[in-house]
């Protein structure tokens, strides 16, 4: 008898607690759509800041903002270093407990989740954007409004030996996708080669070297609403990346962590990543007793098809400033101190941290260094994926396409197929 | 973060109920729940109610948008549920997770008991060195325990293949091919933790009588039949517990493939705690919660057989 009481006190208890809960009517992330946050005023900015930044960027902040203290004696700065490894869900905890800081430094594929959380403040209209890289630009609008600053960028370019390719005969970097393969095949056969070029076969990260290839023969994975993987283009572009496994010329299983090795002892003559690859395969030469080896080297841009424009992929890491803060004057004084050309060449002294300001890349610190020059070239034309607050989880279910396409020969139409189902179940969480 | 598997079973504080009581029973019996009060605030606060949230959570589409406000998401009662049955990598991941149970288990206990047997009775120089160096894996930080194992299994280089070149053998790409990077982590994970094993099975082994195995021995048993009919039945409730110890580690294995292998090549070591941790950071919480509490439940079935069927006889 107890026992049917009981169950009828829990029914009802569960009654009571099922009516408080529900979705409200509306959609979720919804905030009038305002086109830039209110202004803000700087001369009397004041308070004290709770800065988060990860990595090297961590490290050295303290270091910068001396300077911007001294010269706003009435803001202060405490910079938390964040670990990378776990610094998305301490963001994500933080905005669920409302313990967010002020400023923080936000991964440009963070920027949708965060914002469909609606944890950050709108940029305010008296920071111009338009002198920066307009890749970097797009990584800070969140269906149609900036919630950031672009602090520093990255983009990814083909590295080569210059040395194996004279062996082969290339003179220069083929600019078409066919001619391209063709060299990187012609590498594979120099003496000392193993493979022609390092491709990463799936998992995580790999669309990062799949999109450029796909950009750069006008696919593109999203229109402004939902995720458009299995255009003709996209697909092209899946099999175009599949066949240098299909035909041999990069490994389809390579060893973790020996890209760098591979390239200076000239096992695998090329490859496709950012800027810092160049002191890496510099001071792991060095190491070898090979000084010169920055002439053994350089980078070329994405190759094209179809007539498209080289577009390469633009990462690096934004500056936002969180909804709840207390000194949001003083939280954008920063921000916009730490977005001026000169800031920006003095963290580059200090991190190497390309500016995101194409300002900044006509001082001589950057023009001078002819690669680094290329890269400033790449990153005019570099474009980013979509910020849906979904892009996280859908590009996953890509890596693991890309990855039987790689290892298994899987077709780029049946991949990508597979990744716009994933896609369409998920959406785009807008 | 780790996935909220609760392990523990809610102790339900029993009341002595007497049908006459006196007032100092009664005294002592507040005087108790007054004793018992900090453990229960605190058990409610961090460990039932937890329980009871996540369980509410599998039971809902909450993502982590919606953990503001907890409350105002709906209801889809088994929807989770029936999307994880449905997702073919939450399979792929649960066949993993079978796989490395079903071999492991019986490999890291049999490792375990002879190491034990060795120790026990057939080293007995430097036995102190050798517990400690069989103990050490144990103890040891799984990321240095991985970049040690990447270099062993390493195609080219690899300790592995290079020994396996002296008699001829062309070794695989270990971590890099499907069919031996779960074989490989399996063996890693022996490795790993048949340490946690010996040393029950040490304790387990003194409590056998010498007097039996000289009566059985002067009987005429060898070792391998004193073994079997004297050695087994005594540390038979050792071996239970560390069979369901172990299975129940091994059921949540999650750290080998994190650090070895991000769960590939094409998904052959992902297991099942590791894509409930991806699903956590993708921000799909009611999923994730769901396959949190299909984990536990499989966990406790298993133990329970395990229970029934290797539990004393005659208990």
């Amino acid at each position: 008898m107890r026992l049917s009481h009981k169950l009828v006190a829990l029914a009802a208890g569960t009654a009571l607690v099922l009516t408080g809960c529900g979705r409200d009517e509306g959609t979720p992330g919804d905030n009038g759509g305002s086109p830039a946050g209110e202004a803000v005023n700087t001369a009397a900015a004041k308070g004290t800041l709770e800065v988060w930044a990860m990595g090297a960027e961590g490290e050295k902040l303290p270091e910068l903002v001396k300077e911007f203290t001294a010269a706003h004696p009435d803001i202060k700065v405490n910079v938390t270093p964040v670990p990378w490894d776990s610094a998305h869900d301490k963001f994500v905890n933080s905005i669920t407990a409302g313990t967010t800081p002020d400023v923080a430094m936000v991964g440009t594929t963070w920027m949708g989740e965060f914002v469909g959380m609606d944890a950050l403040d709108p940029t305010p209209s008296s920071i111009k954007l338009d002198g920066f890289f307009p890749g970097a630009v797009d990584t800070t609008m969140v269906d149609g409004t900036s919630y950031a600053v672009p602090w520093y960028v990255e983009t990814r370019m083909a590295y080569y030996r210059t040395d194996v390719a004279d062996k082969a005969g290339v003179t220069e970097v083929p600019t078409d996708q066919a001619g391209f393969k063709d060299m990187a095949a012609k590498m594979k056969q120099q003496e000392g080669s193993k493979w022609g070029i390092s491709l990463q076969p799936g998992r995580t990260g790999s669309w990062q070297t799949v999109l450029p290839f796909a950009w750069s023969r006008g696919a593109e994975i999203a229109s402004d609403d939902a995720y458009t993987f299995d255009t003709p283009e996209m697909v092209a572009a899946v099999d175009y990346y599949g066949s240098y496994f299909k035909d041999g010329i990069a490994d389809p299983n390579p060893p973790e962590g020996q890209t760098e090795a591979d390239f200076v002892s000239g096992a695998v003559p090329m490859f496709i990543s950012g800027p810092w690859m160049m002191s890496l395969v510099e001071d792991l030469a060095a190491e070898d007793g090979d000084d010169a080896f920055a002439d053994k080297y350089d980078v070329a841009p994405i190759p094209t098809a179809n007539g498209a424009e080289s577009a390469s992929f633009l990462g690096g890491s934004n500056l936002a400033v969180f909804k709840d803060t207390e000194s949001r004057d003083a939280a954008w004084t920063l921000v916009e101190w730490l977005s001026q050309p000169e800031t920006q060449i003095t963290w580059y002294g200090l991190t190497s941290d390309l500016p995101s300001l194409q300002a900044a890349w006509d001082d001589d610190t950057l023009a001078k260094d002819e690669k680094l020059a290329k890269f400033g070239v790449a990153l005019k034309t570099a474009k980013v994926p979509p910020t849906f607050p979904s892009f996280e989880q859908v590009i996953e279910s890509f890596d693991n396409e890309i990855e039987k396409v790689a290892k298994q020969g899987l077709s780029g139409a049946e991949a990508m197929k597979a990744v716009q189902a994933q896609a369409d179940s998920i959406g785009t969480g807008q | 973060m780790s996935t909220p598997t609760a392990a523990t079973t809610p102790q339900e504080a029993a009341v002595p109920t007497r049908t006459s009581r006196t007032g100092g029973a009664r005294l002592e019996e507040r005087a108790g729940w007054l004793l018992t009060l900090p453990f229960l605030l605190l058990f409610v606060v961090f460990t039932a109610w937890p329980v009871i949230q996540s369980v509410f959570f599998s039971f809902t589409d909450i993502r982590n948008k919606d953990l503001r406000t907890p409350f105002a998401v709906d209801f889809v009662w088994f929807e989770q549920y029936a999307k994880a049955f449905a997702d073919p990598i939450f399979r792929q991941a649960a066949f993993n997770t079978g796989y490395f149970v079903v071999v492991g288990v019986p490999l890291t206990i049999i490792v375990a008991l002879a190491a034990a047997i060795a120790l026990n009775s057939g080293i007995s120089r430097f036995r102190a060195f050798f517990r400690l160096g069989f103990y050490t894996p144990v103890i040891t930080s799984i990321v240095a325990v991985a970049v040690v194992w990447r270099f062993l299994l390493h195609p080219d280089s690899g300790l592995v293949n290079t020994v396996l070149g002296w008699v001829g053998i062309d070794g695989p790409n270990w971590l890099g091919s499907t069919t031996w990077s779960m074989p490989s982590l399996i063996a890693m994970a022996v490795w790993r933790n048949f340490g946690t094993g010996m040393i029950i099975f040490l304790a387990g082994l003194q409590a056998v009588p010498t007097q039996l195995l000289e009566a059985s021995a002067i009987d005429g048993a060898n070792a391998w039949q004193r073994f079997l009919n004297v050695v087994l039945p005594i540390i038979r409730p050792t071996v239970l517990f560390v069979m369901v110890t172990t299975t129940i580690g091994y059921l949540q294995f999650f750290e080998e493939p994190f650090v070895m292998t991000k769960g590939g090549p094409l998904n052959s070591t992902i297991s099942a705690s590791m894509y409930t941790y991806q699903q956590f950071s993708f921000g799909n919480y009611g999923f994730a919660a769901a396959l949190s509490y299909l984990i536990f439940i499989v966990i406790a079935i298993i133990t329970a057989i395990q229970f029934k069927f290797l539990s004393e006889k005659g208990d």
